[in-house]
């Protein structure tokens, strides 16, 4: 088992910074993402742990040990590469047993070897085909077994799944996952695709600009983000301008309508203001009569868009706190009308600030 | 004030694929006048080369059997001697040329891409140079080697400059038809060095391009007539000259075998291109 920890890994590229200061650790067996927007670092980090790429500061200590001074080919590092990047000479088979020849195995060792990781990715039946006569899923599927072939201390994924198409993308990043948990093998994966990183990962390090903004589990980063872009850049929130009204009950308020922080954390006094955020699905929207007054502890407004995206409804809201979202369920979704009002509750441990 | 945050996940994920359109095309008529350029253009191009193909078979009309000129230039024992050296001058040159150009050209590739544009100016160097000058900048450049200068090696030496603009070109090609930087970390990341990642997996995906080129070189070396006749070698081009200037139908003849063995070598080429789908096509500049 492995343990990768990055160091201090700075690099720049002419006047961009492309890492500043990059600190991160990965537990062994465990599987990590980097998220974020391309330009971030998150693939210049990757290549780095790789070495393909050299930091002009920092270090990367695989199992306590330093390898930035060790070429890639000696790191003994699995890699699956965004680009399809089978050998086009070889077969299936040859391709993954490319880099047990180059170790040295007996060709009997070789081939039982590739038999089984094909069989493993679902393409033992594929072991003779030719690149050129697989599909993009499939190739994908293949350079997964190649990597491993070499038995890796750390498996790399550099946005693998970014050049397939949506359906083939969840069954492959489900299957990866499931590969990762059965061998056990330590795993850094690079994403900008956040359904993906917060589907398949132990924890997830969303990076912005050279820097990790926040790193935790899925449902740390999904419910808590501790920082502006992270709020921003994973799933989508509405984010309210509110004063507070009572410190200790963590009590706000936004145009008149008092909300209560869920955070365990509050560092604010009586009249300060912040922002909050609240995700769409946790708000509840329900047809309101002409000239009614919404019940206590919700507010009104009215519906101004809906774009259906199967299982829930986005509808678009001009309320009294301005203008919001909210996923509806689009059974319930039928009930609405547009430009009808409504009465809009924030369902209980809803509203959430940035804790940075 | 209330504002909106966040990312839309993006609803339209799967990808439709057009369907297989049933747009008929309508089959348009070529012009006259377009044929009749493609006529003219034809003619121009085989007109010279029928008249030589019928020159060369005189020997009918003079009662001797028609392939009498091409049965004379085989039993020549100089035409053996000559289309050998060119042959061997050739392969030379092919050896030279792809050991010197494809590592430079993957180095290019891989690890300085600015250097591309340079590359190319360096390339095309060959087509700007007057071939007069570039002889006596090499024979002045050789003039310290006087052992080399008598062997025909050193001709293939100076062919290598002359076919660079070809091997450069097709081996780009086909580099720029592989996913080069992919395939070679792809290679590194399994264990492999430089060396093996060229020789095991960027060598035989090339192998079109490395045989275009080839061929092109072959053609430039057997056809290459000033230098070895300044140099004083008497190669297969420097033979048909000769011949031509005492004998008409042989060399007639001997020109008809030349076309042919380059036609040969063009037909290689294209059949070699076609059948290895997956590697880059040799580009054919001349």
């Amino acid at each position: 088992m492995t343990t990768v920890e990055l160091r201090g890994l700075h690099r720049r590229f002419g006047d961009v910074v492309a890492l500043e200061h990059l600190d991160l650790s990965i537990a062994s067996g465990e599987f990590i993402s980097m998220l974020g927007p391309s330009g971030c670092g998150k693939t210049t980090a990757l290549r780095i742990v790789a070495g393909f790429e050299w930091p002009d500061s920092g270090e990367v200590l695989i199992d306590g040990r330093n390898v930035i001074d060790l070429p890639a080919n000696r790191r003994n590092m699995g890699m699956v590469f965004q680009a399809y990047s089978l050998f086009p000479n070889m077969t299936a088979q040859k391709n993954v047993e490319f880099g047990m020849r180059i170790r040295g195995q007996s060709g009997d060792k070789r081939a039982k070897r590739a038999r089984e990781l094909l069989e493993l990715v679902g393409l033992g039946a594929a072991m003779d085909r030719y690149p050129r006569q697989l599909s993009g899923g499939q190739q994908q599927r293949v350079a997964l077994a190649r990597s491993l072939a070499i038995e890796p201390g750390v498996l790399l994924l550099d946005e693998p799944l970014s050049a397939l198409d949506a359906k083939v993308r969840v069954q492959l990043r489900d299957e990866v996952r499931r590969i990762q948990l059965q061998l056990g093998i330590t795993t850094l994966y690079v994403t900008h695709d956040q359904e993906e990183a917060l589907s398949v990962s132990d924890r997830v390090a969303v990076m912005s600009n050279g820097r990790v903004e926040q790193i935790g589990t899925p449902a740390e980063i999904y419910g808590h983000p501790k920082t502006a872009f992270v709020a921003a850049f994973v799933g989508t929130m509405n984010q309210l301008e509110a004063t507070v009204v009572s410190a200790s009950d963590k009590t706000v308020s936004c145009m008149g309508f008092n909300m209560t922080v869920h955070e365990s954390r509050f560092d604010y006094a009586v009249g300060d203001t912040l922002k909050v955020f609240v995700r769409p699905e946790n708000l509840r929207v329900q047809p309101l009569a002409n000239g009614d007054v919404p019940a206590a502890g919700s507010f009104a407004g009215r519906t101004t868009s809906f774009t259906f995206l199967g299982p829930v409804t986005r509808v678009g809201l001009n309320t009294d706190l301005g203008s919001m979202i909210a996923d509806v369920s689009s059974a319930l979704a039928l009930n609405l009308t547009p430009g009808a009002p409504v009465a809009i509750e924030l369902l209980p441990g809803s509203v959430h600030t940035l804790t940075d | 004030m209330a504002t909106l945050t966040g990312t839309l996940e993006d609803a339209s994920a799967t990808t439709g694929r057009a369907g297989a359109g049933r747009i008929r095309r309508r089959r348009k008529r070529l012009p006259l006048w377009h044929l009749l350029w493609l006529v003219v253009g034809a003619l121009y191009f085989f007109v010279p080369i029928y008249s030589l193909v019928q020159f060369s078979m005189e020997g009918g009309a003079h009662g001797l059997a028609w392939f009498h000129w091409y049965r004379y230039i085989f039993d020549q024992p100089e035409f053996r001697t000559t289309f050998w050296l060119s042959i061997q001058i050739s392969l030379e040159t092919v050896a030279v040329g792809v050991v010197l150009m494809v590592p430079t050209v993957f180095w290019v590739h891989l690890r300085l891409p600015r250097f591309r544009p340079a590359m190319e100016l360096i390339a095309v160097l060959p087509f700007v140079v007057p071939p007069i000058v570039l002889i006596v900048g090499i024979i002045a450049f050789l003039h310290p080697l006087t052992w080399l200068i008598g062997r025909p090696e050193v001709l293939a030496l100076i062919y290598v400059v002359f076919a660079l603009p070809f091997l450069f070109r097709s081996l780009d090609a086909g580099m720029r038809a592989i996913d080069l930087k992919t395939l070679t970390e792809a290679a590194e990341s399994l264990g492999a060095s430089t060396f093996r990642t060229l020789v095991t997996v960027i060598l035989p995906n090339l192998r079109a391009a490395i045989i275009g080129g080839a061929l092109l070189t072959v053609a430039i070396a057997m056809g290459e007539y000033t230098v070895a006749s300044l140099l004083g070698f008497n190669t297969f081009p420097i033979y048909i000259y000769q011949t031509g200037e005492a004998l008409a139908y042989p060399a007639a003849a001997l020109s008809v075998i030349s076309f042919l063995l380059t036609w040969g070598a063009m037909l290689a080429l294209f059949l070699l291109g076609g059948r290895s789908r997956t590697a880059a096509q040799p580009v054919l500049a001349k």
